[in-house]
């Protein structure tokens, strides 16, 4: 091998960490400790290469870049949960038929129970709950949920609307598109928007006003289609400040209704 | 036995260097973005068809480059630089030269080398992949890599001679 060819394998060296076991690199390196000039060379062409990695390194990719990839691997996931494959939808399908025919009979299960149950476990999960976008800006939120086909109050009061957000996140309830949306009160306090589709909860009966279920505070709303459930533990007073601005005032006399029985299911049907 | 892909791991570990090689590719931030987020969104997709976990990054660059060229089409965004060979040596930049500019320096000069050698550079600094990756990512024998690499390092340090602003290496008096 001579200086030439040993500088041309050289070329290919990144470091002794990653190539130094290489054969291929072996004699080139070898030559280099007889062959001062090539040594030189290389000394000075390895120099020159880690200055330029490090100089592409100090590029910065943009800050929320990585959130909003977790965003969209985590949309993805949801997305195919809720596009199960065809067999698989049609057994469901069957087991939908007989469970309707079953139920039928017997009045149904309360879908309203289950659905507030579940989301409200949701909400209260330790250390909050857990968001596929984290992003102060309701536009971006709204954005987001348009993107992955959930439904979300296109209409806001305008109070809310000005309000900053912890972020929002897209999932599936018994096959029915939701999402999550957080505002930021203040104080570290957050007010929880779930929206789903009416269908999802049947015929099940909808209660008005506000509800206390042990630390949260939650009401619930109709809109165009929808049931949308607000909960948050801030104080009652607070939270009707807030929900008047959402409902007007009509709605929001608190019901005072007291659940001393808490049922909070350890999963959400995701 | 094959192991779970721990995507979110993934994505932290290298979503930057793909961000900073979309970017030498593209040279258009928000597209070098887009080009991250649909390269990662492809292995959500597809990861459970991913064999190798320990080819993950070869398969993530190669993927990232295959997505851009599909963008490019027919459209070339590369200008090619022409050199000048007899005022080579003369240019070749030594590595004082070279410490004075900046990641945009290097990242122009990048753009400036010869097509078929570019790839393989970017493959190398950015991607950092070995030339049996950048060979198999490329589909090219490994003695064309080295050759490419040892040629496109050349006209790299040639190109950095030309585009460093000299004089922040050697002042102007007053």
């Amino acid at each position: 091998m001579n200086s030439d060819a040993a500088k041309e394998i050289l070329s290919a060296y990144r470091s002794s960490d990653r190539d130094g076991a290489d054969p291929i690199f072996q004699e080139a390196l070898s030559l280099m400790e007889s062959d001062s000039e090539l040594k030189k060379w290389f000394e000075e062409q390895h120099a020159i290469d880690r200055t330029i990695r490090e100089k592409l390194a100090a590029i910065e990719p943009p800050a929320d870049l990585q959130a909003k990839i977790l965003a969209r691997i985590r949309g993805e996931k949801v997305r195919r949960f809720a596009l199960p494959p065809i067999w698989l939808a049609a057994a469901a399908c069957l087991l939908l038929g007989g469970l309707a025919v079953f139920y039928s009979d017997r009045g149904g299960p309360d879908r309203f129970q289950e659905f507030k149950s579940d989301a409200l476990a949701m909400v209260s999960a330790e250390g909050g709950p857990a968001l596929d976008l984290w992003t102060p800006k309701l536009s971006e939120a709204e954005t987001y949920l348009r993107d992955h086909q959930a439904p979300y109050d296109e209409a806001l009061p305008t109070r809310l609307k000005s309000m900053e957000t912890a972020g929002c996140r897209a999932f599936v309830w018994n096959q029915y598109p939701a999402s999550l949306t957080c505002f930021r009160l203040g104080n570290g306090m957050l007010l929880h928007l779930v929206v789903i589709n009416r269908k999802a909860i049947g015929d099940s009966n909808i209660p008005d006003g506000i509800k206390s279920m042990g630390d949260w505070h939650v009401m619930f709303q109709q809109k165009d289609g929808m049931l949308m459930m607000w909960a948050s533990q801030a104080p009652m007073e607070k939270l009707k400040e807030m929900l008047v601005a959402a409902l007007g005032a009509a709605q929001t006399r608190a019901a005072e209704e007291k659940i001393t029985q808490r049922r909070f299911p350890k999963s959400l049907k995701l | 036995m094959r192991t779970e892909l721990d995507l979110e791991k993934v994505v932290s570990e290298l979503y930057a260097p793909l961000y900073r090689f979309a970017l030498a590719l593209s040279r258009n931030e928000p597209q070098a973005a887009d080009l991250t987020q649909e390269t990662f969104l492809i292995l959500a997709k597809q990861h459970a068809q991913v064999r190798d976990i320990t080819k993950i990054k070869s398969w993530l660059f190669t993927t990232l480059r295959r997505e851009f060229l599909r963008g490019l089409r027919s459209q070339s965004s590369h200008p090619e630089v022409e050199l000048q060979p007899e005022h080579q040596d003369e240019l070749v930049a030594d590595s004082g030269v070279l410490q004075a500019s900046d990641a945009a320096t290097v990242l122009e000069a990048l753009a400036g080398v010869d097509e078929s050698y570019r790839t393989v550079l970017e493959l190398f600094y950015l991607a950092d992949l070995s030339y049996k990756e950048i060979a198999a990512s490329l589909d090219i024998p490994i003695g064309t890599v080295m050759s490419r690499l040892s040629r496109g390092k050349e006209q790299l340090r040639t190109l950095l001679a030309k585009t460093t602003p000299r004089d922040k290496i050697f002042p102007r008096p007053e």
